[in-house]
């Protein structure tokens, strides 16, 4: 007869399917466990040491992270062991972290502080210089490293090589010292790093952070407006969040970082390449096309509306075909394009204008 | 890529001379693993990173109050290409100095000037003109029969214990080791026959067993005597564990420092399959790279699989998922060397030999005695007995550490304690791996206490926050401390203590705090502190 399911966690009966860690079961049931070095796409690294719960008979505290669910465990989650290691732990971390909140922040959100707060830490430990090495010389014009804000919780250097296959940096050196490298220290331009800004989006603490808004002097990522939006630079359709500086550009606001949705919450599962991560820009770029151009008898462009750029379109296509026949037209779409879209450029490749040459740049 | 060829960055960056510019490009070529990834394996380990210094002056408290300080200082002003390290394990021929993988014993100022600025030149005068040195041991050889390792008794190539042991099956086998009582020697004083059994028990029929000779924890350095002197009993020993529970593979892991215990069991293990002793049991001889760490048993594992020495989440222990995952037993040194005693023997015999627990142990006494050096005496004598036998006290004893820098120090009144598992751990500190410092009553405990603090900063992983930044807190603490340099430094110390040992992953953070702890609580005056009633830290 097989066992039920069943743990005790912080005196109630609950269920688990076989291979759920303390930590599934406990978010199952609204419990809040504090974690930084967590990720649902990585393998547990139980490393940063926040999520420890008590179990019954277990004399040491083991990360919830880590440790599978198996019937008949008895789980606490709260007591007065685990608060106090929740705030001595993150008071000891905040002792080896830069002490400045308004700078840190201007790098990223910073985890740390905020569940320093949240679970009462003492901030007055004492402060230490940071001993990590950075990378100075690094020339990559996205991802900066910013070692004071760095809790070595390595989830950059595990979503590198889990998530991405990529294995760019590394943990180097050991004990305090332990930082963020590459290879022989060189700037990532020079190692197999694809600039998909992964490790950016997984630090908790802002020790990795994209560069452009840090020279910009952006305000912190919490003070700015999160605008969902789809990446139009190919079909995939990763789900972006454009972060707004709504007081921008006197008001009319300026889009100065992008950020991937949570994990597990999009199809893209938190992941952006460097072009939907990074390649935001041209959204300001002075030469950027905003309306449909025509051009005029004078041979030069001009704007005009949507309904006169595409009648003139069709009556262009039309024309040719009428003079030419129909194969004389050729039809070629984007990569950027959905495959929705791909989808009706061929239809209106074929039915419209009743030719099979059509084809889509990504095609080999 | 193969994960046996990963196995082989450590070996590949040390035949680049270390982590030289380059070097882990190419060793990512020839292994398949992507290149930060042997960066990181590099970096980590000090003898691959730091390859500008082949000479290396050992800075650990039983060197230090040898002198160290005034060899280091000399070498530096003769040019040489000279640095600090941890303990070189030869606490017994205080000061050590490192040359490339080569330990120089009780090296004065004199050598290091008459080595007139080039490095290779270096030697010590103690150093014998023919084979390696070794260090003093005892007691005197007079009744072998009550002697486990029989450290000055001659080598025993005849195989019979191996024989012996291939007539038992492996009931008689793990009741053998039951009855004799036989504990891990390796720092947790572990029952050996659950490791055993429990190997014996998986379902997995590939299985390893693995000898833990990276022997870093300062004070200690019996294991250099017994690979030095007998490694007819470790290898025999290591080929009755890998028969018994069912491993054709054994690999031996010595700290990179050894290179005259490696070249001992190398000539030993020539001679024994000359002798075609122990036919189908492979063994792999692993240098270590310099990291304490490594020898804890699963960041000894992650190391031979050629990664960063970082300990290992647990469970699921060794003994069920242990190297590429396989059940493997792990066994120090002086563990696996009891065994051709207790087959021969009996288990009643080995056990009946220990005061409170069972066997002799091989105490290694250093700091402020005599005659510094390995002692095999019954387990559980007194502090007192184990200096005595090592020709008695220098000077009026003040502390002293009974295992090792993670058990911290007792004061003098714990002399006559029983230097056992059991009778340790009641006073809040643990036999470990033997290695006993004593200090006497010339030396600044604070001081004792900051070059302890360093050690296990220096040495930890880096791997979770509770050991990585707090064994930094607690040195610099007592450096403001002793400096003056801040308001109440040891105001947060007891919290930070505390974390330490309730949060960190392995052993080295959990003790770490020790010293410090045990120093202020038997100690306070050395800090400056009024006794607190209860004897309690403040
Ligand atoms: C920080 C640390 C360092 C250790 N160093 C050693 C060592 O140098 N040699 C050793 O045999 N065991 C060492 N151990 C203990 C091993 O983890 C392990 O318990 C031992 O090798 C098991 O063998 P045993 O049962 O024969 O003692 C260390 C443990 C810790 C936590
Ligand atoms: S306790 Fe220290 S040595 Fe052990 S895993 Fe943590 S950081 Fe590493």
């Amino acid at each position: 007869m097989s066992e039920r399911n069943l743990i005790t966690l912080n005196g109630q009966d609950v269920e688990f399917t076989a291979g759920e860690t303390v930590l599934e079961v406990a978010a199952r049931h609204g419990l809040e466990i504090p974690t930084l070095c967590h990720d649902p796409r990585l393998d547990p690294a139980g490393a940063c040491r926040t999520c420890l719960v008590e179990i019954e008979g277990w004399r040491r505290m083991p990360p919830s992270c880590a440790t599978k669910a198996m019937p008949g465990m008895v789980v606490s989650t709260e007591s007065e062991r685990i608060a106090r290691h929740r705030e001595t732990l993150l008071s000891l971390y905040l002792t080896d972290h830069t002490q400045d909140r308004t700078e840190a922040e201007s790098y990223g959100p910073d985890q740390l502080f905020e569940m320093a707060d949240r679970y009462g830490a003492e901030q007055d430990w004492g402060a230490m210089e940071t001993v990590r090495a950075a990378r100075p010389g690094d020339r990559n014009p996205y991802v900066h490293f910013h070692p004071e804000s760095c809790i070595v919780c390595a989830r950059c250097v595990r979503y590198c090589e889990e998530v991405e296959g990529v294995s760019a940096i590394t943990l180097a050196g050991r004990g305090s010292k332990t930082t963020i490298a590459t290879v022989d220290e060189l700037s990532l331009l020079d190692t197999t790093c694809e600039m998909c800004g992964g490790c950016i989006d997984v630090c908790p603490t802002g020790a990795m952070a994209e560069k452009m808004p840090i020279t910009r002097t952006a305000r912190p990522e919490r003070e700015l407006e999160k605008v969902r939006s789809t990446c139009n630079y190919c079909g995939v359709g990763c789900q972006v969040d454009l972060n707004v500086d709504t007081a921008a550009n006197d008001g009319a606001g300026r889009v100065v970082k992008v950020t991937s949705p949570p994990a597990g919450t999009t199809t893209n599962d938190g992941n952006l390449c460097v072009k939907g991560r990074f390649a935001y820009d041209f959204v300001e770029h002075p030469e950027r096309i905003q309306v449909p151009l025509v051009r005029g008898a004078d041979g030069e462009l001009r704007a005009a509306s949507w309904d006169e750029a595409l009648e003139r379109a069709a009556a262009g296509l039309l024309g040719v075909k009428e003079r030419h026949g129909a194969d004389s037209l050729g039809f070629i779409s984007s990569s950027r394009c959905t495959m929705e879209e791909n989808y009706l450029m061929q239809k209106l490749s074929r039915g419209v204008f009743g030719t099979n040459n059509i084809h889509q740049c990504a095609a080999t | 890529m193969s994960e046996k060829r990963r196995a082989e960055i450590p070996e590949r960056l040390e035949r680049e001379g270390g982590l030289t510019p380059g070097a882990a490009r190419r060793v990512a070529r020839a292994t398949g693993v992507p290149e930060a990834e042997v960066y990181g394996v590099g970096s980590f380990f000090h003898l691959l990173a730091d390859h500008e210094h082949p000479v290396r002056v050992c800075t650990g408290l039983s060197c230090r109050l040898a002198g160290a300080d005034g060899v280091l200082a000399t070498a530096r002003a003769a040019g040489l290409p000279v640095t600090e390290c941890t303990c070189l394990a030869a606490c017994d021929e205080a000061p050590a100095v490192l040359k490339e993988r080569s330990v120089l014993p009780s090296v004065r100022p004199e050598d290091v000037e008459r080595a007139a600025g080039d490095w290779q030149r270096l030697t010590a005068s103690t150093l014998p003109q023919d084979g390696p040195w070794r260090g003093t041991v005892g007691p005197p050889r007079t009744d072998p029969d009550q002697l486990v390792f029989d450290l000055l008794g001659p080598q025993d190539l005849s195989g019979s214990a191996y024989e012996k042991a291939l007539g038992l099956d492996l009931a008689e086998m793990l009741e053998l080791l039951e009855t004799s009582g036989l504990q891990g020697r390796g720092g947790a004083g572990f029952p050996a026959h659950i490791k055993w059994r429990t190997v014996s028990e998986q379902e997995e029929t590939e299985r390893y067993v693995v000898l833990n000779a990276d022997e870093g924890e300062p004070g200690t350095f019996k294991d250099r005597e017994l690979l030095l002197r007998r490694p007819d009993l470790v290898i025999e020993g290591l080929a009755i564990a890998a028969a018994t529970v069912g491993a054709r593979d054994v690999f031996l892991y010595l700290r990179g420092e050894f290179a005259d215990p490696w070249q001992s069991l190398e000539r030993h293990l020539a001679e024994a399959e000359e002798r075609d002793l122990f036919s189908g049991i492979q063994f792999h001889l692993h240098a270590g790279q310099g990291a304490y760490i490594c020898g804890e048993e699963s960041a000894l594992l992650e190391a031979l699989e050629g990664r960063r020495g970082m300990p290992r989440l647990r469970p699921p222990f060794p003994a069920q998922v242990g190297l590429w995952g396989k059940p493997t037993l792990v066994h120090n040194v002086e563990t696996i060397a009891c065994l051709p005693a207790i087959v021969h023997r009996g288990g009643t015999w080995f056990r009946e030999l220990g005061r409170d627990e069972a066997g002799t142990s091989l105490y290694c006494i250093s700091g402020h005695v005599k005659e510094p050096g390995v002692y095999e005496l019954p387990l559980g004598v007194t502090l007192d007995e184990l200096v005595e036998a090592a020709g008695g006290y220098v000077g009026t004893l003040l502390a002293f550490s009974p295992g090792g820098a993670s058990s911290g120090f007792l004061p003098a009144s714990e002399r006559t304690r029983p230097l056992s598992f059991g009778a340790l751990a009641k006073a809040g500190s643990m036999l470990g791996s033997s290695g006993v410092v004593v200090l006497n009553d010339t030396v600044d405990l604070a001081w004792a206490v900051r070059e302890q603090l360093r050690f296990f900063e220096e040495e930890s992983c880096g791997q979770c926050a509770p050991c990585r930044i707090g064994t930094r807190y607690l040195r610099e603490s007592v450096d403001h401390h002793r400096h003056g340099t801040a308001a109440e430094p040891l105001g947060k110390v007891a919290d930070a203590a505390w974390q330490m040992n309730e949060g960190s992953i392995c052993g080295l953070g959990q003790a770490a705090a020790l010293p410090l702890t045990s120093a202020l609580k038997h100690f306070p005056e050395a800090f400056g502190l009024e006794p607190t009633s209860d004897g309690d830290a403040p």
